[in-house]
């Protein structure tokens, strides 16, 4: 009975593989997987006569399909190249190969023993067999032992549904357990940690293939969790009671196997089986973080990664995956406008537009402006300019301000993260200047962290000294240090000239202020300096050192459809109408108005912006909407609609689009979607690229201007980003602030400070 | 006629449709396992049972618990550091590893911190980490892991009986009985004078002298239970009774001397060729 | 764009097809349910040909069935009887699923799936069960190629777009030595 199951599977395996090899070029044709499909035999492929390998490849056979690899390739990645899935709990592609879960033991021709394919490195002629009786038999025996004291609380955990475990011992597991408790004596039981308030741990369930111990070490650079205990007695834990203080955590709850480690926020609210799943990107920094919302009737139950090798891997944020309550909370659900009272009252939205329009076409185009918070889409960025511009206003402004002498953000080079993401994999030097990368964009800095640990990555830093998570050479505190560093006069600089692969990633956070251009001039000085110097060598021409890392989502959209960074234009004019787009930071206050001036705001939280404003719209948030982000490398990105927006609340363009019917003459043409992308299209191609970084060149323009103009004064200030401790992460915009979870982490991080353990 | 078959009959009297059923069924069924029991014989034992044995085992686990638990004697707050002889010692111990294997030092500083503070205080640990350069979580595994390393307070002295196999067939058992009704305590407590802590150990390689036991670094072996109390009296006492066999021998040779090798031992040059 | 696009579509005789699909039923399906003489299908159909005359290959078939490849497209809207509105105002999003993060397996990434814009849901008040009024919010199809659900897509009238798969994984040889290796930032102290 087994036998034929076992040939089913195989075939199956093969056929279900066929039209996603991923490295369709390392299988040779000697064997196709179609022909297996039709039932003829296996060996086929073992028959045809050997092909000439021309490298240094090994040659080897997993179920008789030939592959051929590197060395030092183990036989499960092997495998995997094939299209053979070798179940495992330990192994995982991110994580230094433990090896300890045993459940990828597969069966090797000539070898006594089964093999541990994670650990197993290929050799020539290898004959591995993923579905032999003796590697079922083995994977039935580890599936024996893992279960032994396993509780079967299966229906009320939260990884039921989607356990790797469960599905695991109904494919290969035996349906009964020879490890009888006819004692009575129960199973392992182990006491629960408290780690947080957003990992929930039930260490019963625990099956010890330290997964989250190696991401703490390894991705969070955190080595607080560990295994105590020996034998029968082994736990994982962190020995003494303490927070899992990293930005990350909440990846642990993914890569565990079982329900060991699961979401806090998220316990006993949804089953896996009952989730809709909607693939969209994140906001909560400027990376674009790929994300699947796992929304159920109408609710966002969870925020789970997506991957994506070019921006964040496998992993997101702890701000990313549970800030979603806040999606929940302190919402603007009705449109509103002030009474004779100067009271904010409820209205619908045909009176809410008709009190706006009134009042903006009773003042001059010149005299209305608007402000643009960090988490604005381009379509709604776009239907806003069109709107103003035809009533005449040209003051459209970001919240985010960024240097506008010499070059400003005329060069789209001069704003981006030129070297992309990836780049950070082939750098081999990192100089980090007023940003604490870790807390501006964590999932970076666990690649920078990847980068130091396995490509010898040299970090430095300008600006305060924090704890990223890897060491670093500190140039120094203040921006004296940075002109030292761009004029070669730092005791450093001869040592980072060396460097083949620079790159400069300037903070977005240090831009804000009026020392801001310095900065962004030394570092184009710099960048310049490092390039010729790196150039001058044998690598590579096209690579860029000039990086910018954003805080906002919105940010790079806006600078590429043509806001004007900063409120400083706002300031200057005193504006009568000021239209605020999701602008929540409090850069402009009624001060910096005129002193009848109204006030629209159009967003989905009743934050800074809400506060201050004569007419409200609601708005869309990020999981509501179709629209269109452009991340810090100009990698423009695509969010779908997870859920509807709640109550009266409507998408940002919409809302834009039928305010411009009640302004005479300002009527927009845009009837669908698709009209405002097509406009989008016109003003900028790229934005339609989904997926696609539309990289800029200007580098040498940008310094030329530079060095053409004076190079700007500055106040000498030490260059310390916003967010020095774990406890500034969290709560960073109009979302987050909202979050009751990211108060607890708040409150959490707080209270570990003040703990006898919180040195790692 | 047994009770079961009476139902039967009553069930056939009434012969309801399903007491019918039920009824031939069962005949079906009996008339199954009669066969499947002579296809057993008929195969023999070349057809393997399509049930496995059940087997069990009482789980053994550790008496010890692997988390901290803040304690007024022993949390992180109470100050540990090498005395100055055995920072000396330390310094030794870091010379002996590379710089990149640092942490390679992490078990014998912690032994030496266990031999100056008498057992291995949390802060100890940190101590260790703070050394080593290594982050604490390490050594927390390390210092859970080995079952020597004493995480709770421990008597001056501890004794550790072992009552693996060899010593068990020889009277551990008794040995270790004997110690607790002389000390008032059970395995694993600590006397009121915090003398002596008992605990019962597997296997400590004398099995040739059993029984034995343990304390702190000395081996008692061949014991009788009159050794026991000796040694114990004598550590109350405050004396160190001498190490060793407890039963004449110096060594683990035969009581009744020697059996075999009872010749001297031929010298040097032995057996060699005269031209050599 | 969409207007420039032909379709080629393969067009196969409807009733050789039903023949095919007809002859591969399981015969003991209706033989089990009660003895009869002929099962229903064969009373009722056509006379059939064997499973081996049909089956014998794709190049005969070809042969006796030559293909009429005409260039039109594909449009069932006019009959399909989708009111207007779900027909013009929805945007069916192609796309291969991602991996689930929470698992290790695979197999739920390897298909396109083709689903619609989400409309409102809402709790309802008697059970508390998810509701909505959208009778296409439930229409997940699975193909296994992008242009088939392209096709389809276009066949019902529906406005797409197509979400291209992440970039595949850069493998990386990795071997359990490293966890042991003399550099410092490498070796692993854990396991």
């Amino acid at each position: 009975m087994i036998r034929p199951r076992g040939r089913m599977l195989n075939t199956v395996c093969s056929v279900a593989h066929h039209h996603f090899n991923p490295s369709s070029s390392l299988v040779l044709p000697t064997t196709t997987t179609r022909s297996l499909s039709l039932g003829q035999p296996l060996l086929q492929a073992a028959k045809q006569p050997p092909a000439v390998v021309p490298d240094n490849r090994v040659e080897l056979f997993i179920d008789d399909k030939r592959v051929l690899c590197e060395p030092g390739t183990t036989v499960l990645q092997a495998a995997a190249m094939v299209g053979v899935e070798i179940p495992r709990f330990c192994y995982h592609d991110r994580l230094s190969i433990a090896g300890n879960c045993r459940m990828c033991l597969v069966e090797v021709e000539k070898s006594v023993k089964p093999v541990a394919s994670c650990a197993m490195p290929v050799m020539k002629g290898m004959r591995v067999k993923t579905n032999s009786v003796a590697t079922r038999k083995a994977r039935e025996g580890v599936m024996e032992f893992l279960l032994m004291n396993h509780p079967l609380d299966c229906p009320i955990c939260d990884q039921a549904g989607e356990c790797d475990l469960q599905d695991q011992s109904m494919m290969f597991g035996n349906d009964r357990s020879r490890f009888t408790d006819i004692k009575f004596e129960g199973k392992r039981a182990v006491e629960d940690k408290n780690i947080g308030p957003l990992v929930k741990t039930i260490m019963t369930r625990c099956i010890h293939c330290t997964r989250c111990i190696r991401f703490a070490s390894e991705v969070a650079g955190v080595d607080d969790l560990g295994t105590t205990g020996r034998g029968g007695d082994m736990q994982v834990g962190t020995y003494v009671e303490k927070l899992f203080a990293s930005e990350l955590s909440g990846n642990v709850i993914d890569l565990c196997p079982v329900g060991a480690l699961t979401s806090k926020p998220y316990a006993f609210t949804a089953r896996p089986w009952e989730i809709r799943k909607c693939e969209t990107v994140d906001v909560m920094d400027a990376l674009g973080s790929n994300i699947v919302v796992n929304t159920r009737g109408g609710e966002v139950m969870r925020v789970l990664p997506r991957p994506n090798e070019d921006v964040n891997e496998e992993w997101i944020s702890d701000k990313t995956r549970f800030a979603y309550d806040g999606l929940k909370r302190q919402r603007l659900t009705l449109p509103m406008l002030k009474n004779a009272q100067g009271v904010l009252e409820p209205v619908d939205w045909e009176a809410a537009l008709t009190g706006i329009a009134a009042k903006v076409s009773r003042v001059e185009g010149r005299e209305i402006a608007a402000l643009v918070g960090g988490l604005c889409d381009v379509e709604s960025l776009v239907v806003l300019k069109d709107l103003l511009n035809r009533l005449g206003c040209e003051t459209l402004c970001t919240e985010e301000a960024f240097p506008m002498n010499a070059a400003g953000t005329d060069v789209r080079s001069n704003y981006l993260l030129n070297t992309k993401i990836t780049g950070v994999e082939e750098a081999d030097l990192v100089i980090l200047i007023g940003t604490n990368i870790r807390f501006e964009a964590p999932v970076l800095n666990a690649r920078i962290r990847k980068a130091y640990l396995h490509n010898n990555l040299r970090v430095a830093v300008v600006g305060k000294k924090t704890d990223l998570h890897y060491e670093y050479d500190h140039v120094g505190d203040t921006i004296q240090a940075l002109e030292q560093l761009a004029n070669g006069e730092h005791k450093l600089s001869k040592d980072l000239a060396k460097a083949k692969k620079p790159m400069i990633i300037v903070g977005s956070s240090s831009l804000q202020d009026a020392d801001g251009a310095a900065i962004l001039a030394n570092a184009i000085v710099l960048a310049d300096k490092l390039k010729s110097g790196s150039s001058s060598g044998s690598s590579d021409h096209d690579w860029k050192v000039l990086n910018v890392l954003h805080r906002h989502a919105g940010q790079v959209g806006a600078l590429d459809v043509g806001y004007t960074p900063g409120a400083g234009k706002i300031k200057e004019l005193k504006p009568r109408v000021l239209y605020m787009l999701g602008a929540d930071a409090g850069v402009v206050t009624r001060k910096d108005l005129a002193a009848d001036a109204f006030v629209i705001y159009q967003g989905h939280h009743g934050d800074a912006g809400a506060e201050i404003a004569d007419a409200v719209l609601p708005g869309a948030a990020y999981t509501e909407k179709s629209a269109t982000y452009v991340n810090t490398e100009g990698r423009a990105q695509r969010a779908n609609v997870a859920v509807t927006p709640p109550g009266m609340a409507r998408e940002d363009w919409k809302i834009l689009r039928a305010l411009s019917e009640f302004i005479p003459g300002a009527s927009l043409p845009y009837e669908k979607l698709e009209d405002v992308r097509h406009r989008m299209a016109d003003i900028a191609p790229h934005l339609l690229r989904y997926g696609a970084v539309e990289e800029a060149n200007y580098f040498k323009q940008s310094h030329a201007l530079v060095h053409g103009s004076k190079r700007p004064s500055h106040s000498g200030r030490a260059l310390a980003p916003p967010q020095t401790v774990l406890e500034d992460f969290y709560m960073t915009d109009s979302i987050s602030r909202a979050s009751r979870t990211m108060a607890k982490c708040i409150q959490a991080a707080r209270h570990h400070k003040t703990t006898k353990y919180s040195v790692s | 006629m047994s009770v079961k078959n009476q139902q039967h009959t009553q069930r056939s009297k009434e012969f309801s449709f399903d007491g019918f059923i039920g009824f031939v069924d069962r005949i079906l069924i009996g008339q199954l396992k009669m066969l499947a029991s002579i296809a057993r014989m008929v195969i023999g034992k070349a057809a393997p049972a399509l049930t496995r044995p059940i087997t069990t085992t009482s789980s053994v686990l550790s008496s010890h618990i692997f988390v901290h638990r803040d304690t007024p004697q022993n949390n992180p707050d109470i100050p540990f550091d090498f005395s100055g002889e055995n920072l000396k010692r330390v310094d030794a111990i870091l010379a002996m590893f590379p710089e990149e294997h640092k942490k390679a030092a992490i078990i014998p500083l912690l032994d030496l911190a266990q031999r100056q503070h008498g057992w291995l205080p949390i802060s100890a640990m940190h101590k260790v980490a703070e050394i080593v350069d290594s982050p604490r979580m390490r050594v927390y595994e390390v210092a859970t892991f080995y079952t020597m390393f004493n995480r709770q307070p421990m008597g001056k002295h501890h004794i550790q009986v072992c009552t693996t196999t060899p010593c068990m067939l020889c009277g551990a058992e008794g040995v270790r009985e004997h110690i607790k009704t002389k000390l008032g305590i059970k395995v694993g407590e600590t006397t009121p004078d915090k003398m002596f802590t008992l605990s019962e150990v597997e296997c400590l390689g004398a099995c040739v002298n059993a029984p034995m036991i343990q304390v702190d670094d000395d081996f008692y072996e061949d014991l009788s239970l009159k050794d026991v109390d000796e040694i114990l009296d004598a550590f109350k006492a405050g004396k160190r009774p001498k190490p060793g066999p407890r039963n004449g021998r110096t060594c683990s040779e035969p009581l009744t001397g020697l059996t075999s090798l009872t010749e001297e031992p031929k010298g040097p040059g032995f057996g060699l060729q005269a031209g050599l | 764009m969409n207007s420039s696009t032909v379709l080629r579509r393969t067009i196969v005789s409807a009733i050789q097809q039903r023949q095919l699909s007809a002859s591969l039923l399981p015969r003991t399906l209706h033989t089990s349910t009660a003895v009869r003489a002929k099962s229903i299908t064969e009373l009722q159909d056509a006379p059939r040909k064997s499973v081996e005359e049909v089956g014998l290959g794709r190049v005969n078939r070809e042969k006796e069935f030559p293909k009429i490849i005409l260039d039109v497209k594909d449009d069932i809207t006019s009959f399909n009887g989708v009111p207007k509105e779900h027909i013009h105002e929805r945007t069916a999003r192609i796309y291969v699923p991602a991996r689930n993060t929470m698992q290790s397996a695979t197999n739920n990434s390897r298909t396109w799936k083709l689903d619609f814009d989400v409309r409102e849901r809402w709790e309802n008040p008697l059970m508390g069960w998810s509701s909505s009024a959208d009778p296409l919010s439930n229409l997940a199809v699975t193909f296994s190629s992008k242009e088939d659900a392209i096709q389809f897509a276009e066949k019902n009238g529906w406005n797409y777009f197509v979400e291209e798969p992440q970039p595949v994984w850069k493998f990386k040889p990795k071997s359990y030595g490293l966890n042991f290796s003399w550099d410092k930032k490498t070796r692993v102290s854990t396991k």
